[in-house]
């Protein structure tokens, strides 16, 4: 009861955020961009179908929505001291409140990304038909996945953080958005090209694990494109699985343990807090 | 109803609140008075269960449990200091939501409300709400679930006269319905007047608790007590010097400090030597003056 209340509320709460509303607007102008775009810079004309939309759609949702998803967390959960007061002197556990207040955010960026994602699927189906329309629903799937990871990890940031350590969380988030974007690739490379070529592959293996962006792109793209768009470091972790239902699993595992594991911890930190 | 049990709470290395024993009954209304950073709000959140204990325990509701325990927060309201809501909600929505939270009926609800005289404002949303108007908002929602242990943070600091007497009013019905009250503030005025017994808590340690009786008795014993008298004779105010040696006659105005139990005899000292008083204004010691000397000199906060 306690929970559908908390959830409810803050579902009330984001879809009415500015912010929320303009990531909605802007996902669906990306998505219709990418839907309208990709065609004609490979030398078609029109939209492409959407097996390709896919394709394209997976780069956008792995850099877009970690980010939304971290920043909108962080902003959302850390609440002003005054607020914070009010709603942990309730007769509710801090857990509790925590896991519908992220239900509730996590329903509302669900809502905004199916509305950009349902722009572009309409305008891709009137120009193309239904062709591949299920690699369409697969990077859905994958986008709210990616907001489930990085809602969970906002959850983890902002456990602490009322009043004036609210920045300091937003920045630990940006700081978390860049590392997992870039560093640990490039990082993982660099590392892959001093080391004998087996220490390299586990090298690789584990950047594509244990980034929960890198594991996201690779389970999107293996699920939509196949092994097709695959670099080095996805390559080498399906050698290491056999193909691609280990990966598959590997990453769905990868991608569930970041989800659970900090969201147990912000909820593990958020109970020791003093607020 | 609330039990503080050599309750210490440190953060780093500062000590804010040092092995403090206090008791709040039912019916009773403690105000918890101290300067800044002495450990007031501190203290007040560990009983909302808001902040954890580093050294014994708070207890509260009949019989005692540790706020930190959700089920044990049943039995408590409390309204911080700078109260905050969602802004994106209205008064009525952020209402409705602790209404149901605390399974509260509607009916009550539109009390609580009343009582907050925020009938006006309710449909708009809060981020359009002055500080009182939040401070006010706050106060229904803490009045929402008829708790028995009320904690409330500096309320009235952002009330207008008709806020304060809406809040007077809810203390007043609070003690008379069995609630334990327990509430900080710097408005001296206030303290006096809601309070049946005060904390004085300086550098984390309480210092002072004293029964509101016994503060009647000390402030009177301070007071003091302005008579006009046209003439007074050197003799007689000699006289009067022997019961209060701080008094002092300039211009047809004489004043005599001491307690209350000494003005009978001062007037009566004056009338028989044949002396005529015009006017005569007596005046209680102030409880700032009092907090003040039990303080200690003005400090930096902690």
């Amino acid at each position: 009861m306690n929970l559908r209340l908390f959830a409810a509320e803050e579902l009330k709460i984001a879809l009415r955020s500015r912010w929320t509303q303009i990531f909605a607007v802007v996902f669906a102008i990306l998505a219709s961009g990418v839907a309208a775009a990709g065609y004609v810079i490979s030398g078609g004309h029109g939209v492409q179908d959407f097996a390709r939309t896919s394709a394209s759609l997976v780069h956008l949702v792995v850099l877009i929505v970690p980010l939304v998803s971290l920043m909108l967390g962080v902003l959302s959960l850390s609440l002003e001291r005054g607020a914070a007061e009010v709603v942990f002197a309730l007769p509710v556990s801090r857990r509790t409140i925590l896991l519908g207040r992220l239900l509730g955010l996590f329903a509302a960026l669900a809502l905004a990304q199916s509305f950009g994602f349902g722009l572009a699927g309409l305008l891709v189906y009137s120009q193309s038909g239904p062709e591949g329309i299920g690699d369409f629903v697969i990077v859905l799937g994958a986008s709210f996945v990616a907001t489930a990871v990085f809602l969970a990890l906002a959850a983890f940031l902002s456990a602490d953080a009322f009043g004036r350590r609210r920045t300091r969380a937003l920045a630990l988030a940006l700081v978390a958005w860049v590392v997992g974007e870039v560093f640990i690739d490039l990082a993982a490379l660099g590392l892959a090209t001093l080391l004998p070529s087996g220490a390299a592959s586990r090298v690789l293996i584990l950047a594509s694990l244990l980034n929960p962006i890198g594991a996201l792109r690779t389970g999107a793209l293996l699920l939509v494109e196949g092994t097709g768009a695959f670099g080095a470091a996805s390559l080498a972790l399906l050698r290491f699985t056999h193909g691609p239902a280990g990966a598959t699993t590997l990453i769905a595992c990868s991608l569930l343990a970041w989800t659970l594991v900090p969201a147990f911890w912000a909820g593990r930190r958020l109970e020791r807090t003093d607020i | 109803m609330i039990s503080f049990r050599g309750f210490g709470k440190t953060y780093g290395k500062q000590q804010a609140v040092r092995n403090l024993d206090l008791n709040v009954r039912a019916g009773e209304v403690v105000a918890l008075l101290g300067p800044n950073g002495s450990g007031k709000t501190t203290s007040l959140k560990a009983a909302a269960g808001l902040v954890k204990p580093t050294t014994g325990v708070v207890l509260v509701g009949n019989p005692g449990q540790p706020s930190s325990e959700p089920d044990a927060r049943r039995c408590l309201s409390f309204l911080p200091q700078r109260v905050a809501f969602q802004d994106s909600l209205s008064g009525q929505e952020v209402l409705n939501f602790h209404r149901q939270i605390r399974g509260v009926d509607a009916a009550h609800a539109a009390a609580a409300l009343g009582v907050a005289s925020l009938n006006g404002a309710v449909a708009r949303a809060v981020s359009t709400y002055s500080g009182g108007m939040l401070q006010r908002l706050g106060l229904a929602v803490a009045l929402l679930p008829d708790a028995p242990v009320f904690l409330l943070d500096e309320p009235t600091a952002a009330l207008d006269p008709d806020g304060l007497e809406a809040f007077y009013k809810v203390i007043a019905k609070s003690r008379a319905d069995g609630r334990a009250v327990l509430f900080t503030s710097h408005q001296m005025g206030d303290a006096e007047r809601l309070a049946d017994r005060f904390a004085i808590l300086v550098d984390g340690v309480l210092v002072a608790d004293i029964a509101g009786r016994e503060m009647k008795d000390r402030l009177a014993e301070r007071g003091n007590m302005r008579l006009r008298v046209p003439s007074l004779d050197a003799s007689t105010l000699a006289g009067l010097r022997v019961m209060a040696p701080d008094a002092v006659f300039t211009d047809g105005e004489l004043v005599v400090r001491g307690p209350a139990g000494m003005r009978p005899r001062v007037i009566e000292l004056i009338l028989a030597r044949g002396h005529q008083i015009v006017d005569l204004v007596a005046e209680d010691g102030r409880l700032d003056d009092l907090y003040r000397e039990m303080v200690g000199p003005q400090r930096e906060p902690r």
